[in-house]
């Protein structure tokens, strides 16, 4: 029987995606206690490869918060994996914290994170309101728009 | 009856802001266990930024260190409510997390930084005292010069 978060997956039409594998010397989640921290992840489109660019500078705020949509996607496989696969074990996401890769001059990152903010909420529902902090960053990983981690509480 | 940390406060002359709201699709904090997630705060006071700019560039450290004390003001004020009204159930700081909009070449962050973590064991002592990092962000929310986000333990 599918569960209550798989179905409501189902209900958004989100098929999450494959699990990459981390890129350097680290794990994609590890879980103490209750709480899964998730390593930052970062875009993959759906040609497979990273979603780059710099908001302001050939990539539009609203193309970075679709971006960050996709890493909040690739936060809930990791997420899922954790849960060995039943994310019905999800108490709360407890907290976000996004970089956005932006020019000097563009300070409207909160805009951009709520991308990955507003999927947490859409899945979870009220459990998937959390605390977050965002920043904009000089440069990141391979030059990917948009990188976040994430803390969430687990049954 | 006036609690321990509410005596401090008036001692220090400092009266908590009211914390403002979230700026997006956000909460304040989210606790999880005894632990108190507390989202990034920046130098908002009466509704408006009060430091905005770039240190390295506009602002000095000690407009710096300023802007991070109003960001834990803004903290202590949203731990407030996390505690229900009564800081005296506040067991520690664990963390603080610091992030100053800065030039490439800047270096001090740790000296705006302080800014907060003075604040912090000044109200709270010894059990102000926590673990904390300090880093150079290219932009911050809204222009803001410094944001300041921190994890608390409470009873």
């Amino acid at each position: 029987m599918a569960g209550r978060i798989a179905t409501r997956l189902n209900e958004l039409g989100i098929t999450l995606p494959k699990l990459g594998a981390p890129i350097a010397n680290y794990v994609p989640y590890r879980v103490t206690g209750h709480l899964a921290h998730i390593s930052g992840h970062g875009p993959v489109g759906a040609d497979g490869r990273y979603v780059t660019g710099m908001v302001g500078a050939g990539v539009s705020p609203e193309q970075a918060t679709a971006t960050a949509r996709i890493v909040g996607l690739q936060l809930l496989s990791a997420l899922s994996d954790a849960c060995s696969g039943d994310l019905d074990r999800v108490r709360r996401c407890v907290r976000l914290f996004g970089l956005i890769y932006c020019r000097p001059d563009f300070t409207a990152v909160p805009a951009v994170m709520n991308g990955a903010s507003n999927l947490m909420v859409a899945v979870f529902g009220e459990a998937g309101r959390h605390a977050r902090t965002t920043i904009g960053a000089r440069a990141l990983p391979m030059g990917i728009s948009v990188e976040i981690d994430a803390i969430f509480e687990i049954a | 009856m006036v609690g321990a940390v509410d005596a401090r406060l008036k001692e220090l002359k400092i009266e908590l802001p009211r914390p403002p709201a979230p700026v997006a699709n956000y909460v304040p904090f989210v606790q999880s266990g005894n632990l108190i997630y507390l989202s990034g705060q920046i130098p908002l006071q009466d509704g408006k930024v009060k430091v905005v700019g770039t240190l390295g560039k506009d602002l000095s450290i000690e407009q710096g260190r300023e802007a991070a004390r109003l960001c834990a003001l803004n903290l202590l004020g949203h731990l407030r409510n996390a505690c229900g009204g009564d800081l005296d159930r506040v067991v520690r700081c664990i963390k603080i997390g610091g992030y100053v909009a800065s030039t490439p070449d800047f270096g001090d962050h740790p000296k705006v930084i302080n800014g907060a973590s003075d604040l912090i064991v000044e109200v709270l002592g010894d059990k102000g005292r926590h673990a904390r990092f300090a880093v150079g962000a290219g932009t911050l929310p809204l222009g803001a010069a410094v944001e300041v986000d921190a994890v608390f333990e409470v009873a």
